[in-house]
């Protein structure tokens, strides 16, 4: 087992620099999940990591070992591919031991290793099948077997669900998150379902236009976002963001005037921006209530959408801003109704012109 | 790539890509290259086949005495009527079979398949097919003809020197539509759908559809497809010399060629006839990707 | 609209008449024997296959036909051999003059055969390869040679990038990436562009024509065109016509079963819109 290091990693294609200094610790054991939106450089970072690309600059090492100058298959890595890149031609066995028979492994030990895992994933009964026998889910499991059987330091993953229906996605989550306790290998896993990272990761790397966002446990991201980006990112549904004016400070947090002028004091870390300076809020919907008495902030509820188990309320405040509420799935409202609105600020961000949180 | 730190897998596959291209380059080196090279050469010399060690430079002599030659300015005339007519006949109908395998109609895969048979059949076949067909005596072409009576009496369709080369490019197309066919055929099927079904529910007549939709999309392709039937209509050898031998009314810059190359054995003087006609060749791609601007698509 | 359908309908049926008339006149041609030959009649009225027996009995063409397949045969797998790798290499490998490369096979591919004909056989000479199926085999890979690396570098390009990464994560090298992955899964590709690069060679006319001396050493073509008879002034046309037919049946069988192949692999190999 091994962690992994990356130092200053920059990545270019011709002269466009896709990856803009990266510096990462992935410990050993650990699952970390890189998210972020489409075309952001997950994929091309774990290739970098994969060797399967070249870095433009920068250090990469696994186990402490210095790998930028090794091919993947001398860097103690597996990877599953989002297409599965099972061999079209051979059968699920010998998708899983191919790369044992290419280093010469004796018969025996292939044939053990390949069993073990095919029990871990329950595709026993399937190993005499080629790729196009076989289910969307099943492949991936070879796919993941194939991985497994190489004994890696590291497992890399791009977006292994992404190409399955929901129901399965769920379940094969549900399946990554057994088979990371059971191999406690350090896993590195793309994806840009946000649920998923939540779910399996110790720690989940948000990346956006190829640089770092921030790094954190999927807790802290939610709670403590360092900057709008990541906090429009994390949480579903997304997080609402108000335009609000500092009115200063008020011993440890930030005053801010809501439209219809309702005060709210935002805990800051920071020193607090004079008064007058244009600020955003940020509150998640599932933070807004609905305020007990006649106080609290006006708003008309636009559109209503019922879940079943939840209820999401789409609101215009007095100046035209808009929220989302989420609220119980039985909540008597309808759309045209006025509610009156509660925020609180421990669960409410606020964020700078520069989008960094205050 | 200078400056960059080279991974040991780029550097690995590379030089892989280099050692696997190496047995197809000294191949085609060697069987390409090098004769092409000699046969330049030669063009300066005054080689025989029987002395083609021992032979003195003469210069531009060969080339001198070759434009000289009335009959090699008749193979190259023959060469461009042929390839003009053939190919302009064999777009155009390719064109009219491609639309008509295109159109969703009954019949369809029995004309496909009867198409593909010209384009089976050996070049040397159909030109003894054909032979036999516009035989002076015993053809079935006369006879049909002269029942039909639209001539009056047998033609010696290969031996009259105002028909022989008509005749060399009818065979010739009845050979080579069938390939423009399906060339056009590949890139109509290309074409979006939907394309059409709007301009149908445009009401847009037929022919203008044609003109302003089908034949701007197919171009590319069409275009070079042309090209490729041009550069193979200028190399031209054995239609001619199965069907009329070294007719002087059909002969082709290659028949020309390769009768003083190898029949009269002056080697000097044939590779001199030969590399101009390689130099007709690169004239022809020159001219076809300058002002049709064909795009040949070599390697992404 | 019923009347635009005769039209159609008969349009159609002209081009198969046309495509197919001439093929079906040299059955019905190798058909007659004697002076049967002599008379323009839709069928004889006594077919007889005398003249297929005499292609094989007065002349060598069963030889002959040996000749194109042992010919045709060593071309096909030698340029498939030597294909498959440089493919690998033009159409998966990014490296400095990729483009050109691919430009001169093209530009080879289109040569003038007269023009290394002098050069040729000067080498065919040297090797002592003259009247020899040898010096076929390499006269014709200036043809196939080109044209199966342009066919299969195209198919070679469409394999998902994936699987090659795969399998340099299984600690594939190149060779073995092109021999135990791509190659098992290009077989159609194979099948097409082989069969394609076998109907040229077996068609070649002109380099059989200079290489080659004798009746026996002829290929198919070449033994078809310079077929002759008892007098110079007479040719035996019913023989010639059973020799078409006999070369041109199983080449139309092939190309009919592999139609939508060989549709497939033409176009790969010529046009890219
Ligand atoms: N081989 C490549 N050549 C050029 N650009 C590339 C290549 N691979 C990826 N890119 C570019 O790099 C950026 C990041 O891509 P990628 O890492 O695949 O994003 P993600 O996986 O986050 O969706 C994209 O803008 C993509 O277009
Ligand atoms: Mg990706």
């Amino acid at each position: 087992m091994a962690g992994v290091t990356l130092r200053g990693v920059r990545k270019s294609f011709g002269r466009i620099e896709v990856i803009h200094g990266v510096d990462l610790e992935v410990a050993d054991g650990e699952f970390v999940a890189f998210v972020g939106p489409s075309g952001c450089g997950k994929s091309t970072l774990l290739r970098l990591i994969a060797g399967l690309e070249e870095p433009s600059a920068g250090d990469l090492s696994i186990g402490g070992q210095r790998v930028n100058d090794r091919p993947p298959a001398a860097r103690g890595i597996a990877m599953v591919f989002q297409s599965y890149a099972l061999y079209p031609h051979m059968t699920a066995y010998d998708n899983m031991a191919f790369g044992l028979t290419l280093s010469r492994t004796d018969k025996g030990t292939i044939a053990e290793r390949v069993r073990a895992a095919a029990r871990l994933l329950q595709i026993e009964d399937l190993l005499d099948r080629k790729p196009r026998d076989l289910s969307g889910g099943q492949r991936q499991r070879v796919a993941i077997g194939r991985a497994i059987v190489r004994e890696p330091q590291v497992f890399l993953f791009d977006e292994p669900l992404s190409n399955l229906d929901a129901g399965l996605r769920v379940q094969m989550r549900l399946e990554i998150a057994k088979l990371k306790a059971d191999l406690r290998a350090t896993m590195i896993y793309v994806t840009h379902d946000q649920v998923e990272a939540m779910t399996l990761a110790d720690r989940i790397v948000v990346l956006n236009a190829g640089r770092v966002e921030q790094a954190g446990t999927p807790l802290e991201l939610y709670h403590r976002p360092r900057n709008r980006f990541v906090a429009g990112f994390i949480g579903s549904p997304a997080m609402n963001f108000l335009d609000v004016v500092s009115e200063g400070r008020a011993d440890g947090s930030v005053r801010v005037w809501l439209p219809g002028g309702v005060p709210l004091d935002v805990a800051v870390d920071g020193a607090a921006p004079p008064a007058g300076t244009p600020l955003t809020l940020g509150v998640r919907p599932e933070h807004v209530g609905l305020a007990d008495g006649g106080a609290g902030l006006l708003a008309t509820i636009l559109a209503v959408e019922r879940l079943g188990g939840e209820t999401h309320c789409h609101a215009a405040l007095e100046d035209g801003q808009r929220l989302l509420v989420r609220l119980d799935g039985d909540r008597p409202v309808a759309a045209g109704e006025r509610l009156r609105l509660n925020l609180r600020g421990e669960t409410a961000h606020l964020f700078g012109a520069d989008g960094q949180r205050l | 790539m200078s400056g960059l730190p080279h991974s040991s897998l780029e550097r690995q596959r590379r030089r892989a890509a280099w050692l696997f291209l190496l047995p197809m380059l000294v191949v085609l080196a060697g069987v390409a290259g090098w004769p092409l090279f000699r046969t330049v050469f030669f063009s300066f010399t005054d080689a025989t086949l029987a002395t083609l060690d021992g032979f003195q430079g003469v210069g531009l002599d060969n080339y001198l005495w070759l434009v000289r030659d009335p009959v090699w300015w008749r193979a190259v005339w023959n060469t461009l009527v042929f390839t003009v007519v053939s190919v302009g006949i064999e777009t155009a109908l390719g064109l009219g079979i491609a639309l008509i395998l295109n159109a969703h109609l009954p019949g369809r895969g029995l004309l496909r398949a009867a198409v593909l048979i010209p384009w089976a059949i050996p070049t040397v076949v159909s030109a003894q097919m054909w032979g036999w067909m516009f035989h002076d005596l015993y053809g079935v072409v006369n006879a049909i003809l002269m029942g039909l009576g639209l001539i009056a009496e047998p033609r010696a369709w290969t031996a009259d020197p105002d028909l022989a080369l008509p005749v060399v490019i009818a065979v010739d197309v009845w050979k080579s539509t069938p390939f423009m066919a399906l060339l056009i055929l590949a890139a109509l099927q290309m074409l979006p759908r939907d394309l059409y079904e709007a301009a149908r529910v445009d009401g847009v007549h037929p022919v203008k559809v044609f003109v302003r939709i089908t034949l701007p999309l197919i171009r590319p392709a069409l275009m070079v497809a042309v090209l490729f039937r041009t550069l193979d209509a200028l190399r031209v050898f054995d239609l001619m010399y199965v069907l009329t031998g070294n007719s002087r009314s059909t002969m082709s810059m290659s028949v020309y060629a390769r009768q003083y190359l190898i029949d009269f054995q002056d080697v000097g003087y044939g590779s001199a006839a030969a590399t101009l006609l390689v130099l007709v060749l690169a004239a022809a791609t020159v001219l076809a990707v300058t002002l049709g601007r064909v795009r040949v698509d070599a390697g992404r | 609209m019923g009347l635009r359908r005769i039209a159609f309908a008969l349009v159609v049926l002209g081009i198969v008449v046309w495509a197919v008339f001439p093929f079906a006149w040299a059955i019905v041609t190798s058909l007659k024997a004697g002076s049967a030959l002599f008379t323009v009649e839709a069928w004889p009225s006594q077919p007889s296959l005398a003249n297929y027996a005499a292609i094989f009995k007065e002349q060598p063409f069963g030889r002959n036909i040996l000749n194109s397949l042992m010919a045709a045969s060593a071309v096909v797998a030698l340029s498939l051999g030597l294909a498959v790798l440089a493919a690998y290499a033009l159409g998966r490998v990014r490296f400095r003059g990729r483009g050109l490369l691919l430009f001169v096979v093209l530009g080879v591919s289109m040569f003038p055969q007269v023009a290394v004909l002098s050069g040729l056989f000067e080498l065919v000479r040297w090797l002592g390869l003259y009247n020899r199926i040898g010096s076929l085999v390499l006269s014709y890979l200036i043809f196939t040679l080109p044209f199966t690396v342009w066919v299969l570098t195209t198919f070679m390009r469409e394999l998902p990038k994936e699987l090659e990464e795969a399998a340099m994560v299984d600690g594939a090298g190149p060779f073995v990436i092109v021999t135990r992955v791509f190659l098992p899964l290009m077989g159609p590709a194979l099948a097409a562009t082989g069969l394609l690069a076998f109907i040229a060679a077996w068609n070649e006319f002109l380099f059989a024509l200079t290489f080659t001396l004798t009746d026996d050493a002829r290929t198919v073509p070449v033994a078809i065109a310079l077929m002759s008879g008892a007098s110079q002034y007479e040719l035996p046309w019913g023989q010639i016509m059973a020799a078409s037919v006999v070369v041109t049946v199983p080449l139309i069988g092939l190309v009919l079963l592999f139609q939508r192949r060989i549709v497939s692999g033409l176009t790969a190999g010529a046009v890219k819109g």
